[in-house]
């Protein structure tokens, strides 16, 4: 029997490379970081840390008196059914003031061994990658203030399984470990590349940065390269897990002079570099005009904070249906190539690409597995895990990381026996066939859950789900270059928000037909102007048409504007209202949350 | 100053887009093709019997319809587009020539089509894909748009000539539409200018929003009257300021500057004649409407550019405005809720006041703001600091 080689990925020669720190200016930084640890010890009122500790003891104790006197109350078949099943009141894990919930949920004695079994392999993950160059990864909290949001990563996945039971529990752990798995090698590398920490030349010199918002597939053809989506874990991805991250980043650009009503995703990003919060790194930086108006002059800020970083702006056509304008995108996608080349010395490899994408190919086939099992009647992949895995292996790892391919494979053994045996991923709350529309707020990753939970809304698929799934071209070079440039012109978000207003409006009634669906939740983040020039004949149409539209405003990454709650309130007014329909689980139509990471 | 002879009757002809000039040209056989944008090469909405009409809503009041359509945080430009639609003022429209530069002018244009607001059986509406940088293969795909959806559109619905001749044709009559505006707009790098800030913004718009060959012999006299008009002995202005920025069609806003004492001395925003008044040289040995795609393209001042060399164009043509017409200082402003321009405004005002050196007022404001007392207020308080810098700088502390 042939040894079954090992994959390595990423590059080993990238955490192999020797980091350069300067220790005299990290002694400065610590002193800094010191200081104002002592100045916050100093501030800090201790009489009322103290009674705030007894009475988080009183609560503590409180809650468990009554969870207890709750479950007594209960018939045998019902205490049995929790015990065996899980519990059913989630709202009791949230307690007002809390940054996170009281504690982990009870899911049954079967579902809630193989939650902590998948808990502790994520920290045995984390520690054993953190592990290879733990110095400048740690130290790297001490510099950016985003690295320590990235500590509760066990509780981010918490709040996205909540409530979930049997496969679909199962294959959501798989999609967010591989998802977190990509955060903390990038967590490690970007510290070993920061001129600021572990300041190592030799990687920097084969890193390529690329705006966060640019597909990550243009790498396949340099294996020898380091790709870094640049703002993607201090800005992007960590505002999904703590709602307060961006709140200084938008503070500092409008201080600065930015309207307040730009999009909350360029503003974090041009507020980031305003702030220095991005690490210094890389050899040249690809920065695009997408996914809409906003992103593409938040590029001239990173020129600013960064001048000596050569840019390569990647501009695809806007009316990308048009197919005229195909072979501007290839083209540009060739200068792209070409300025790789020349700044990072790196030759584009054929077989390389065509290897990744073939992997992206058949990841893609993996995917419509996915959506023809939700089309059904009996959906089982749902929930934050597989929405936020679906927008990172399509934007992100495209293919990249071999050992996404496995997670594919087992995912979709685990989703074709729970489809044969019918199994419900929210047992017993599967009320409503949902697809959610426009882009969701960062600072509410898991709404789809609470509204699963709460109201036994099931969220069949987001619209930035919905993407490019035409097979790209692997042998032909020139089409393989326009498929390319197809691919990114339908980048998430972009899809859908340009080109026309067809591809967000009509697509809409299309897929509501497909998913058979007739609730669609409207996100409406409020400043995003691509989906707000169409909110009136989607309102018309969706009425004409009998659908229920429940619009729930957002800021995007500002949960300030409009508050988790606020945004909840407005799914529980429709239901209560329009719908007549009754709560799944009470306790979550009323919690606490705004501190709540 | 005497008063301008044509001033009032241009004013006149900016009350309504569909003004007494469109009329008697589209009596004329004319085909009215309306268009917002400067990347729509305004010279060839004018090529044979076609001529251009640059969209405007003046006086516009509610624009509440537009607003259920497209939100309380779009711009107020491309709303009140879509409410004069609604309410039938661009009836008179043959074609309305569209490009995807900006998202909400791009969904203006599309509310057009989609609630139809033009009954004509022949009107359509086109949309165009346009580039953020210049290479070869954006000219290549700009060109090829044109010709595809404005040129050969023209030729199928209304039989209309886009040969390279008829293009040819249209571009001398618009060059010397931009050389009698550009030789007026000359006449205010003087100390004490013929004209204000005002009359010119004025004069500018009808040459965009008239047809051409019914406009011209209004400007050539307006010239010749320039030429030989007396400014008042000592200027009313206490100040002089150049303007940068997004789309400006009210001239009611350069009157409230220079109300407060600011004279308006360049006007380097969209709908403005930097860019768009500049003369278009072209080559016999090339075909002219890939001429014409790049000089647009060289001379755009889109905040939508996106390229390093564009962005620092913008920056220096801001400075050298108002270093050739002698401005004390620089409004930066920007229609409220332009994504492009909004970051654009925030980053250049500070390099144009950290390391161009010039004094910068940066705004932002609501398609019309004729009457709007917190700017007048901001204006008036720019015009002062203008006044004590000079004062400084006479008494030598500066």
């Amino acid at each position: 029997m042939a040894k079954k080689e090992k994959i390595k990925y990423p590059n080993p020669e990238f955490f192999r490379c020797k980091d350069e720190i300067d220790w005299k200016a990290q002694w400065e930084n610590l002193k800094e970081f010191g200081g104002i640890a002592w100045d916050l010890l100093k501030a800090t009122d201790w009489k009322k840390f103290g009674q705030d500790r007894i009475e988080d003891a009183k609560a503590d104790a409180a809650r468990v008196k009554d969870e207890f006197e709750a479950f007594m109350a209960l018939d045998t078949e019902n205490k049995k059914d929790v015990i065996l099943h899980g519990e059913r009141r989630l709202g009791r894990l949230y307690r007002k003031g809390a940054m996170a919930t009281v504690r982990r949920e009870w899911r049954g004695i079967k579902d809630t061994a193989y939650d902590f079994y998948e808990w502790a392999r994520m920290w045995a993950m984390l520690l054993g990658t953190f592990s290879k160059d733990l110095i400048p990864a740690l130290n790297s909290t001490l510099h950016y203030r985003w690295m320590v949001s990235y500590f509760c990563c066990h509780g981010f996945m918490d709040k996205n399984i909540m409530g979930l039971r049997g496969s679909n529990l199962r294959m959501s752990h798989l999609l967010i470990y591989d998802v977190f798995r990509y955060v903390a090698e990038n967590l490690v590398l970007s510290a070993k590349c920061d001129k600021k920490n572990g300041n190592c030349e030799a990687l920097n010199q084969r890193t390529v940065l690329f705006d966060e918002m640019t597909m990550g597939q243009i790498m396949a053809g340099f294996p020898d390269l380091y790709g870094f989506p640049h703002q993607l874990l201090a800005v992007f991805l960590v505002s999904e897990i703590d709602q307060l991250t961006c709140v200084p980043y938008i503070d500092a650009v409008e201080s600065f002079g930015l309207p307040a009503d730009c999009c909350p995703v360029p503003s974090s990003e041009c507020g980031a570099l305003v702030i220095d919060a991005l690490p210094h790194m890389g050899a040249c930086f690809l920065s695009s005009s997408m996914p809409c108006d906003g992103s593409t002059m938040a590029s001239s800020y990173y020129s600013r904070r960064f001048p000596n970083v050569p840019v390569f702006h990647l501009c695809f056509p806007v009316r990308y249906l048009d197919e005229e304008t195909v072979q501007m995108g290839a083209e540009d996608i060739k200068a792209c190539i070409k300025f790789i080349e020349e700044k990072t010395g790196a030759k584009w490899n054929w077989d390389a690409y065509f290897t990744q994408i073939k992997r992206f190919n058949k990841e893609t086939e993996y995917e419509l597995q996915k959506w023809e099992v939700n089309k059904s009647a009996y959906p089982q992949l749902l929930g934050p895990c597989y929405e936020l895995f679906r927008k990172w292996n399509y934007e992100m790892d495209g293919g990249a990381d071999p050992r996404t391919i496995k997670t594919f494979e087992k995912v979709s053994k685990i989703l074709m026996k729970a489809y044969e045996n019918k199994e419900e991923p929210w047992p017993g709350k599967m009320k409503y066939r949902a697809l959610v529309w426009s882009c969701p707020a960062h600072y509410y990753a898991n709404f789809s859950n609470w509204a699963a939970n709460c109201w036994g809304i099931n969220v069949l698929v987001e619209m930035e789900s919905l993407n490019f799934t035409k097979p790209l071209e692997t042998e032909d070079k020139e089409e393989a270059m326009r498929d390319l440039a197809r691919l990114y012109e339908r980048m998430v978000m972009r899809r859908h928000t340009n080109g026309g207003y067809q591809n967000v409006v009509d697509e809409l009634w299309r897929q509501c037909e497909d998913w058979n669906a007739k609730l669609v939740i409207m996100y409406q983040n409020v400043a995003c102007k691509n989906m707000a020039t169409v909110q009136g004949i989607l309102d018309d149409q969706g009425r004409e048409r009998g659908y229920d539209l429940i619009w729930v405003e957002h800021d995007l990454m500002d949960p300030r504007t409009v508050s988790r709650r606020t945004m909840r309130d407005k799914v529980s007014e429709y239901m209560r209202t329009v719908m007549k329909a009754e709560p799944v689980d009470p306790s979550l139509v009323e919690f606490e949350d705004e501190v709540c990471m | 100053m005497k008063d301008l002879k044509h001033l009032i009757y241009f004013e006149k002809l900016l009350e309504n887009a569909d003004n007494e000039l469109v009329k008697q040209a589209q009596d004329e056989g004319g085909i009215c093709l309306g268009y917002t944008c400067y990347h729509v090469p305004e010279a060839l909405l004018n090529v044979d019997k076609c001529f251009s009409v640059r969209l405007r809503a003046p006086h516009t009041g509610s624009i509440d319809i537009a607003t259920y359509y497209m939100s309380n945080y779009t711009c107020e430009f491309a709303r009140a587009l879509v409410e004069r639609g609604i309410e039938g003022g661009y009836q008179f429209l043959d074609a309305m020539i569209g490009v995807d530069a900006c998202s909400m002018m791009n969904r203006a244009m599309e509310h057009f089509d989609i609630l139809q607001v033009n009954s004509k059986p022949n009107f359509f509406v086109t949309h165009c894909d346009i580039p953020y940088k210049i290479t070869d293969y954006t000219l290549d795909s700009y060109v090829k748009q044109m010709r595809l959806r404005v040129l050969d559109r023209l030729t199928e619905v209304f039989g209309v000539d886009t040969s390279d001749a008829a293009i040819r044709a249209a571009v001398a009559e618009h060059n010397e539409v931009c050389s009698i505006i550009s030789e007026i707009g000359e006449m205010r790098k003087a100390e004490n200018p013929v004209i204000t800030g005002y009359e010119f913004h004025v004069i500018n718009l009808v040459s965009y929003t008239c047809p051409k060959h019914l406009i011209l012999p209004y400007l050539r006299e307006t010239l010749a009257e320039l030429k030989k008009r007396k400014p008042d002995k000592v200027s009313p202005f206490r100040a002089r300021v150049a303007i940068v920025g997004s789309e400006i069609d009210d001239p009611e806003l350069t009157k409230l500057i220079e109300g407060c004492g600011a004279l308006v001395v360049s006007d380097r925003f969209c709908f403005g004649s930097t860019p768009g008044r500049e003369v278009i040289e072209l080559r016999d040995d090339e075909d002219a409407l890939s001429q014409i795609c790049m000089h647009v393209m060289q001379h755009s001042e889109c905040a939508r550019y996106i390229s390093d060399e564009k962005v620092n164009q913008r920056r220096e043509t801001a400075d050298r405005l108002a270093r050739e017409y002698n401005a004390e200082g620089i409004i930066y402003e920007q229609m409220k809720y332009c994504d492009y321009w909004g970051f654009e405004r925030a980053l250049a005002s500070h390099i144009m006041h950290d390391e161009y050196g010039w004094p910068v007022l940066s705004i932002d404001r609501l398609y019309n703001n004729g009457n709007s007392g917190q700017l007048r207020t901001r204006v008036q308080a720019f015009v002062e600091s203008l006044e004590i810098k000079r004062i400084h700088k006479e008494e030598g502390k500066a």
